[in-house]
């Protein structure tokens, strides 16, 4: 017999997938219960998913269809809007750019996979997109070609048991916490945990080894070790590896020799050494598992190649235990990546708005994460723009229609994990307001143009998905709600025995700070809310801890070590004149931070002005995400 | 104290029969998981006397996560305010609380009702509350109600007690309302046998805890004192305040932990809600004071603010035993692993020198 109050579902508030139980009575959600049996959150929830039901709570909801009417959104009826939308859609040509669609990544896979469809079948657009991609595509196009599909290699329950566990880059205990406990919980049961990351994070004061390196420098010292390892396998001939005749290794190979010690220890600030000692470890290992964060504060290509390329190397990616996981920060970005909504290179909606000839005029968007909104000024000159999403947020300004979504426990939808766990969370309370679930939304504005889908329900959309989506054809919405989901088959590509080496280069990335520009400011490092404000600033108690460094430093603050702050003269939350080589500039509280080393200095990712006024001007540092680097000089 | 013998059919004609004039509450079994809940009972059969401990403390049902206690609306025409209280009372029944919850809601009480200020919203919930314990008859794992003081057998506090017998199930009456409801329905005394049954059955679960349980006994009570008199070493809280990733998830699941946050969130134009929400030490913005001085701002602050709470004598005086009842669910469900036992492990090793 089901119980009266506790619904389990899958928690939507990063790309985890823990297991959650919903405390409801069908009409409202009281509290939230860790799901004990779950195989990878095992019964722990981080402080997002404790508060789910804050979220659910909320009274900034859309709750019906708005039409803009002389400058002002009006309740309208679904087929008032819908008519509007495609009659209006109906004036501008997809084929030729006009129309940009940008989806969620927190959309459920039915609803991806019928916008989708949408897209490309009705609006007949190839710009489409995910609103938190950018990196994502990057941590698939190198996967793909290593291991010949576009997906992690392995489960996020190989941390359970691996010998060998690396961190690369990420800030894993704020960014996915159930995944940072996991390898806290390795690490303790004797896993030898390596982190690289240029500041002192928790899970590197929580692991074994901890490489401090120079800012920029991931992907060298990925290489480096990769190059040990190689040095060892060298001597030990007894190695099994047929490593050596994958496509790419000779070229991989000749890379990693042209390392020089002393240039890598000049650039990174880490001694060949060290490196050595550490590829003892990993030579040993039995099962190796790799982590690092995807998407929008992700890695670069070449760091990507680099990490990829040492799974390979290890030769010890095809023991269950092994896996190399591109960690989502949102629940569904993986899926929306299966279900087509990425668009193709030199097809991105983000480049057609930031390029001012391009031929974009209308825009469809879903669920807009930030309450930052780049190239807003260009949206707001759009001829049409459709909003459609949950939540209230500052994107339905610049819409001129907008349509409500259900929350994640008002509607059947699946989700997959950033190990590629697709899992069910079924509707546990009463959808009153008659919104309609995204698929059906998509569905109702196809048919409104001639184009008839037929689907009944989430589960009927599913069938679909299954049929026409690669890795996902053993999959049903029946199967998927008997235990904890179900990974996707990496079978279902053609290539998924491939294994072949990524192309790198060896740079000695010189830090471009200068006499006059002497220290290195990285974006992205993140606080628990990572880059979903829109969410989180609708909690209660999240939303006060997200509030607690502003507060405490309400200009914002930039993070210098405590040596820094002697040489500067500057102390605890003084504000200082922050100026960039491109001439940007700012004031900004100092924060004194022990975990930050000599030289550099980190702002938070989520601060408002600081990305609008200060580093929207740099693309690069966008797209470079988690290994950005900006020149600035700091004074008092 | 009187003492009755009903069997399994008695228990679940009792259930039915309350169901009549109560909510009642029981252990069950979710049946995709496995997860056992202390939630409402559709029926008699779905209850679970044999079901291991509550994944959920029974404050679940008094100190919800989440309620909405007030709503007021404010007419700026006539400027007067229109209140109207959300909450209500219901009767209810809590129908086999393991021993570890029952002091939890004891320590709740004295909290809650004990102290200068009444809580209304509490009492609203606990006024009418009959409170059946059930005897574990063994522990589960990561339990220690022995070093707390808190089991595996209830010794105050409830209207009923139960315990499996061979017989049957042996029923402790603990108050005037419990033996209201043996009287009216004239069960059978139980015999003397019955009662040694009872004695031996507790002696069995008690050998039954795992050595980490048994032996820390006399550590809690060492790490108290330490505790109290703050001779914990900085770096013993530095290195637990290390593994906290300030979740919240042991003062959610603590049957003790009794903080909560006030949150007044607008409805529509002039109308507003009051939501009350618990709340946990672990958080940065939960000392912060006006001023933005913050007394607990290191994470590691924090974590030693918590377990002073749990383990001190002044909180002790204040709820007349240990803040802890020895449930163990914050084991479960920390990410860090810094659930109470371990907690008390990592002191117990500070005190030791690493000698265990």
């Amino acid at each position: 017999m089901n119980l009266a109050h506790y619904k389990p579902c899958v928690c939507n508030l990063c790309g985890t997938g823990c297991g959650q139980f919903l405390n409801t009575d069908g009409q409202r959600v009281y509290g939230v219960a860790p799901l004990i049996t779950h195989p990878v959150s095992k019964g722990k929830l981080c402080i997002r998913g404790w508060h789910a039901n804050e979220l659910l709570n909320t009274h900034e909801r859309i709750t019906t269809p708005l039409i803009r009417e002389h400058g002002e959104l009006r309740p309208a009826s679904y087929d008032e809007a819908i008519a509007k939308v495609m009659s209006t859609l109906q004036t501008f040509k997809g084929e030729a750019g006009e129309i940009g669609v940008l989806a969620s990544a927190r959309s459920s896979n039915e609803d991806g996979y019928t916008l989708a469809r949408l897209s490309r079948e009705v609006l007949k657009t190839q710009l489409r997109g995910i609103g938190a991609e950018a990196g994502h595509r990057k941590s698939m196009d190198s996967l793909r070609h290593a291991f010949g599909y576009p997906g992690a290699h392995g489960s996020l329950t190989a941390i359970d048991h691996a010998d060998y566990i690396l961190v690369v880059g990420t800030d894993i205990t704020r960014q996915n916490p159930i995944i940072g406990g996991n390898i806290h919980a390795a690490q303790r049961r004797g896993a030898r945990v390596v982190t690289l990351s240029s500041s002192r994070t928790q899970i590197a004061k929580l692991s074994t080894k901890h490489f401090q390196e120079k800012p920029g420098t991931l992907g060298l010292l990925v290489n480096a070790l990769g190059k040990s390892l190689m040095a060892i396998r060298t001597v030990n001939h007894d190695r099994r590896a047929n490593i050596d005749k994958l496509p790419g290794y000779s070229e991989y190979a000749a890379s990693l020799r042209s390392i020089s010690s002393v240039a890598l220890e000049r650039a990174s600030g880490i001694r060949y050494e060290e490196i050595e000692e550490e590829a003892k470890y990993l030579e040993h290992a039995k099962s190796v598992v790799i982590l690092f964060s995807s998407g929008i504060s992700g890695l670069d290509r070449p760091t990507i190649d680099a990490i990829t390329n040492l799974a390979l190397l290890t030769d010890r990616m095809d023991h269950p235990h092994s896996a190399v996981i591109p960690v989502a920060g949102i629940s569904n970005l993986q899926g929306s990546f299966d279900m087509g909504m990425s668009g193709e290179l030199g097809n991105s909606v983000f480049k057609a708005l930031a390029t001012p000839d391009s031929a974009i005029k209308a825009l469809l968007v879903i669920d807009h994460d930030d309450g930052i909104i780049r190239d807003k000024a260009r949206i707001a000159a759009l001829d049409f723009v459709v909003y459609a999403c949950a939540y209230k947020n500052a994107f339905m300004e610049l819409a001129d229609v907008v349509f409500p979504l259900p929350a994640y426990n008002e509607t059947d939808g699946t989700y997959t994990a950033a190990d590629k766990r697709v899992q069910i969370t079924r509707q546990n309370v009463d959808n009153k307001r008659g919104i309609l679930p995204g698929w059906n939304l998509w569905q109702r504005l196809a048919a409104a143009v001639g184009h008839h889908w037929g689907y009944q329900d989430a589960a009927h959309v599913f069938k679909d998905v299954a049929k026409h989506t690669p890795g996902y054809a053993d999959l049903s919405h029946e199967l998927l709600g008997k235990g904890f989901g179900q990974h996707w088959n990496p079978k279902g590509f053609a290539s998924s025995r491939q294994r072949q080496f990524n192309a790198i280069n060896i740079e000695y990335w010189e830090a471009p700070t200068s006499p006059q520009f002497p220290f290195a400011l990285m974006i992205g490092k993140a606080q628990h809310y990572w880059h979903q404000n829109n969410l989180m600033r609708k909690t209660i108690v999240p939303r006060r801890e997200y509030d607690q460094t502003l507060w405490l430093y309400p200009q914002g603050y930039i993070e210098i070590s405590p040596d820094d702050a002697t040489r500067l003269k500057v102390k605890d939350k003084w504000l200082v004149n922050v100026r960039s080589s491109i001439g940007t500039s700012m004031k900004i509280a100092v924060k004194i931070s022990p975990d930050v080393q000599n030289g550099t200095a980190y702002i938070p990712y989520f601060i408002k002005n600081m990305i609008s006024d200060f580093l929207l001007p740099y693309e690069n540092a966008y797209a470079a995400g988690e290994e950005s680097v900006i020149p600035i000089q700091i004074q008092e | 104290m009187s003492m009755y013998l009903l069997s399994a059919h008695d228990i679940s004609a009792l259930v039915t029969e309350l169901q009549a004039s109560y909510d009642v509450y029981g252990p069950q079994v979710e049946p995709q998981t496995k997860q056992v809940f202390f939630d409402q009972l559709a029926s008699a059969e779905a209850l679970d006397l044999a079901a291991p401990i509550p994944s959920m403390p029974v404050k679940e049902i008094l100190f919800p996560q989440m309620e909405r206690i007030l709503k007021y609306k404010y007419d700026a025409q006539s400027q007067s305010v229109e209140l109207s209280k959300q909450y209500f009372e219901r009767p209810k029944v809590l129908f086999g609380l393991r021993p570890c919850d029952l002091s939890g809601i004891l320590v709740l009480d004295r909290f809650f009702l004990g102290q200068e200020f009444v809580d209304d919203v509490y009492l609203t919930h606990r006024r009418q509350c009959l409170l059946i314990s059930n005897t574990c008859l063994h522990p589960f794992p990561q339990c220690f109600c022995v070093c707390t003081h808190s089991g595996p057998d209830a010794d105050e506090g409830f209207d009923l007690d139960l315990t499996q017998l061979k017989d049957g199930i042996l029923v402790r009456v603990g108050s005037e309302k419990g033996q209201a409801l043996a009287d009216a329905h004239q069960w059978s005394v139980a015999s003397a046998a019955h009662a040694a049954e009872f004695k031996a059955v507790v002696e069995r679960s008690i050998d039954l805890f795992p050595e980490l349980a048994t032996d820390n006994k006399a550590w809690v009570a060492k790490v108290m004192n330490r505790i109290t008199t703050g001779f914990v070493k900085p770096e013993t809280w530095e290195y637990i305040g290390d593994q906290c990733f300030e979740c919240g998830a042991c003062s959610f699941v603590c049957p003790t932990c009794s903080c909560f946050n006030i949150e007044d969130s607008a409805t529509a134009c002039g109308e507003c809600e009051r939501l009350r929400m618990r709340d946990s030490c672990s958080f940065e913005g939960y000392a912060r004071m006006a001023g933005d001085h913050n007394p607990r701002q290191p994470v590691e602050d924090r974590r030693n603010k918590r377990f002073f709470c749990k383990l001190s004598y002044p909180q002790s005086k204040k709820y007349l035993r240990p803040g802890c009842v020895g449930c163990g669910r914050c084991q479960w469900v920390c990410p860090g692993d810094i659930g109470l036992p371990n907690v008390v492990q990592y002191i117990r090793r500070e005190i030791t020198g690493g000698q265990n």
